[in-house]
């Protein structure tokens, strides 16, 4: 009889739609649909004793879905509320509720049954549906399904009380499952089906819980209690982690656990006041946000305004964009939040692969990192750029909203944006419409707009650096892809001496550059980032403190030498050993080891 | 007892958020309110959001609606201006 400490260690990669990573015990979830139904005989009166007993279970289920509808709209947006409305009305719906009564009545049978009966004859006209979109809202019926059933049986769904902190692991979780969560307890998700619209996906990231999707067979594999890694940022999942494994996710662990930690800091004061390294440097920390459950951190870290907002989370379940006035609904209410710093919205940022709603022609791209994505794709879809450039404009005459461009890659991506936006000013301002000054702002995160920074910052107001994919295109390594992962270096001297180039540039131009990948929000590399010269970091407000104390403690010209000793490394592995001896040997106590780049086990 | 035709214009059709604001604005009314799709002549209850569903109407899309009861013209009225807006969502 194997132990279980004595399980082989095996791993899974599916996709990761969300960031960070976690290890802790599996909790498994029964996804709906597949309960065991029987069917029971009744007659007479008590048929319409079950009658009144299903009707009842519908009055459960509503009230369930009316708190649980608020609650989304309140932690997560309105935009994302909408599909417990449309569950709402599922509920009530007279075709569902007459159909089940005729069948308890007509056959004789408990409302279990009779539910079953009649949603299964639903999913199967549903397979029908030749549409792959509306096909898929069959996980609707199936979600609206589980929950009759489970208030038939006289369970609160809401029982399910996370007594302590979980990887929840299921074939698919449904909206309502992760949404009806404790997510204080639930560590990380990892499913067998679903993809990066999915709405589990959309709630993973809005509460910053690492999650990996698309598993295949990880469930069948995994039992409550198991131990298990799971890790967002490669998307690969492990079961049964040697001792060893665990070890080198420790750090990562304790990173994403502080990112998932939104309680109150108590220095808030302090966290207000300027920043300055021990010898006078002065650094400003900004928010990266995405969904509106995060939009109060931005004044409880005290970040200096909204650095970076990916607006293509305004995104909603199946990937419909809001309209206009959704649009500048949002961006106002996020310069409200920013203050005085303001807000800088990332133009959408996504490609077909992300959005299969506005895949049209063009069908699957051979090689979708290197497509038609980000602004590629505004400028293909003009009235999509269009409507969002009106929102920002008149958002911008009520605070401060600037834009950033992603994925530039040379000058004409720039112009070609500010052209359509002076475009929609100019109807705006003949409508009688007010439109206020915007600041545009490139992201430097392809070498060739690196190689020409110096141009780009002569056109442009502010530089974004966006490291995470930086590292993807300069190394040409794809961040998703298993067989290269090793060869994926955040701190690969190329990635170095582009960040330094970029830097450069923007000094020599006079603006100013906001460094908001996931480097900033790491101690050490935003010590090499405050080397190389940045003096802007913008990050998950969480992170802030934790960078703040190190800033803080260190003095910015030891940084600057031990980074200049970084661009002179040959390769990755020579810039970490020299981090992890440098940092922690010069501030040992802002650098202990678990947060440095572990020594390297030579073999 | 009356009727027009409208087009889905929507990306994304008639799907679950589409379908419920749809059902949504019929409920308001008292008259009842029907969606046939012009090219197959399936037939749902506005007021149904399951049978609404059903009709797997994506864009491009002709219905027909009509409307029948004491509020028709006011009912066809708005379900029009609804579908024709594409329910409020973004085009591209």
């Amino acid at each position: 009889m194997s132990r279980r400490r004595h399980k082989a260690e095996r791993r899974w990669r599916g996709v990761a739609v969300s960031d960070g990573a976690a290890s802790g015990r599996v909790l498994r979830i029964h996804s709906g649909g597949r309960h065991s139904i029987y069917r029971v005989s009744l007659e007479g009166a008590e048929l319409e004793r079950e009658v009144r007993r299903y009707r009842a279970a519908v009055r459960l289920a509503r009230r369930q879905l009316l708190v649980l509808k608020k609650r989304a709209a309140r932690t997560l947006g309105e935009e994302h509320a909408y599909i417990f409305d449309a569950h709402l009305l599922m509920l009530e719906d007279r075709k569902l509720n007459e159909d089940v009564e005729a069948v308890i009545r007509g056959e004789g049978v408990g409302s279990e049954w009779a539910v079953k009966v009649v949603t299964d004859r639903l999913l199967a006209v549903y397979e029908e549906i030749k549409d792959d979109y509306l096909r898929e809202r069959s996980s609707d019926i199936e979600d609206v399904t589980r929950r009759l059933l489970v208030a038939l049986s006289g369970e609160s769904t809401g029982g399910r009380r996370l007594t302590e902190d979980a990887v929840v692991v299921a074939e698919e979780l449904m909206p309502s499952t992760l949404a009806e969560m404790d997510f204080t307890h639930v560590r990380a998700v990892a499913t067998d089906v679903g993809g990066w619209t999915s709405h589990t996906a959309i709630i993973a990231r809005g509460l910053g819980i690492p999650a990996v999707v698309g598993l295949r067979d990880f469930y069948r594999a995994a039992r409550t209690g198991d131990s298990a890694v799971i890790d967002a940022g490669s998307g690969e999942v492990i079961l049964h982690p040697t001792a060893g494994t665990l070890e080198r996710f420790g750090a990562a662990r304790r990173a994403a656990r502080e990112v998932a930690d939104a309680r109150p800091q108590p220095a808030a004061e302090d966290l207000r006041a300027p920043l300055r390294t021990r010898d006078g440097v002065e650094v400003t920390l900004r928010a990266n946000v995405e969904l509106p459950v995060e939009y109060e951190w931005v004044n409880r870290y005290g970040a200096r305004g909204i650095g970076l907002f990916r607006s293509e989370f305004l995104l909603s379940h199946g990937g419909a964009m809001p309209g206009e006035e959704g649009q500048r609904a949002a961006y106002e209410e996020l310069a409200r939040v920013a203050g005085d710093e303001g807000v800088t919205v990332r133009l959408f940022d996504l490609g077909g692969d992300k959005l299969p709603a506005l895949r049209s022609d063009a069908g699957e791209e051979r090689n979708p990192a290197l497509g038609l994505r980000a602004i590629r794709f505004c400028l293909s879809r003009p009235e999509l750029l269009r409507t969002q450039a009106r929102a920002v404009l008149r958002a911008a005459a009520r605070g401060r909203v600037d834009v950033v461009i992603p994925m530039v890659s040379d000058l004409s991506d720039v112009r070609r944006t500010r052209a359509v936006f002076e475009e929609e000013r100019d109807r705006l301002g003949a409508q009688g419409v007010d439109a206020g000054r915007v600041r545009f702002g490139a992201m430097i995160e392809v070498p060739s707009a690196v190689l020409v920074a110096e141009r780009l910052a002569r056109e442009v107001d502010f530089f974004s650096l966006g490291t995470n994919d930086l590292v993807q295109y300069t190394l040409a390594v794809d961040r998703g892809n298993d067989e290269v992962a090793g060869w994926f270096r955040s701190l690969h001297p190329a990635v170095l001496l582009s960040v330094r180039r970029a830097l450069d540039a923007a000094r020599a131009g006079g603006i100013p550059a906001v460094v908001c990948g996931e480097m900033a929000a790491s101690p050490a590399y935003a010590a090499v980032l405050l080397g190389l010269g940045a003096r802007e970091l913008s990050m998950a407000p969480p992170s802030i403190p934790r960078v703040r104390r190190t800033i803080a403690g260190l003095e910015q010209a030891e940084a600057a030498e031990i980074a200049g000793a970084c661009l002179e490394c040959g390769d990755a592995d020579e810039v970490e050993e020299l981090v992890r001896v440098r940092l922690g040997g010069r501030w040992p106590n802002l650098f202990p080891p678990e947060i440095l780049p572990p020594p390297k086990s030579r073999g | 007892m009356v009727e027009s035709r409208v087009r889905i214009v929507n990306r994304l059709g008639l799907h679950a958020r589409a379908a419920a604001k749809l059902v949504r604005a019929a409920g308001a009314f008292s008259s009842t309110l029907r969606l046939e799709r012009a090219d197959r002549g399936a037939v749902a209850d506005a007021k149904s959001i399951l049978s609404v569903l059903m009709l797997a109407a994506a864009r491009g899309t002709e219905l027909l609606i009509t409307a029948e009861g004491p509020d028709e013209r006011a009912a066809l009225d708005a379900l029009c201006r609804l579908v024709g807006s594409g329910f409020g969502e973004e085009e591209e």
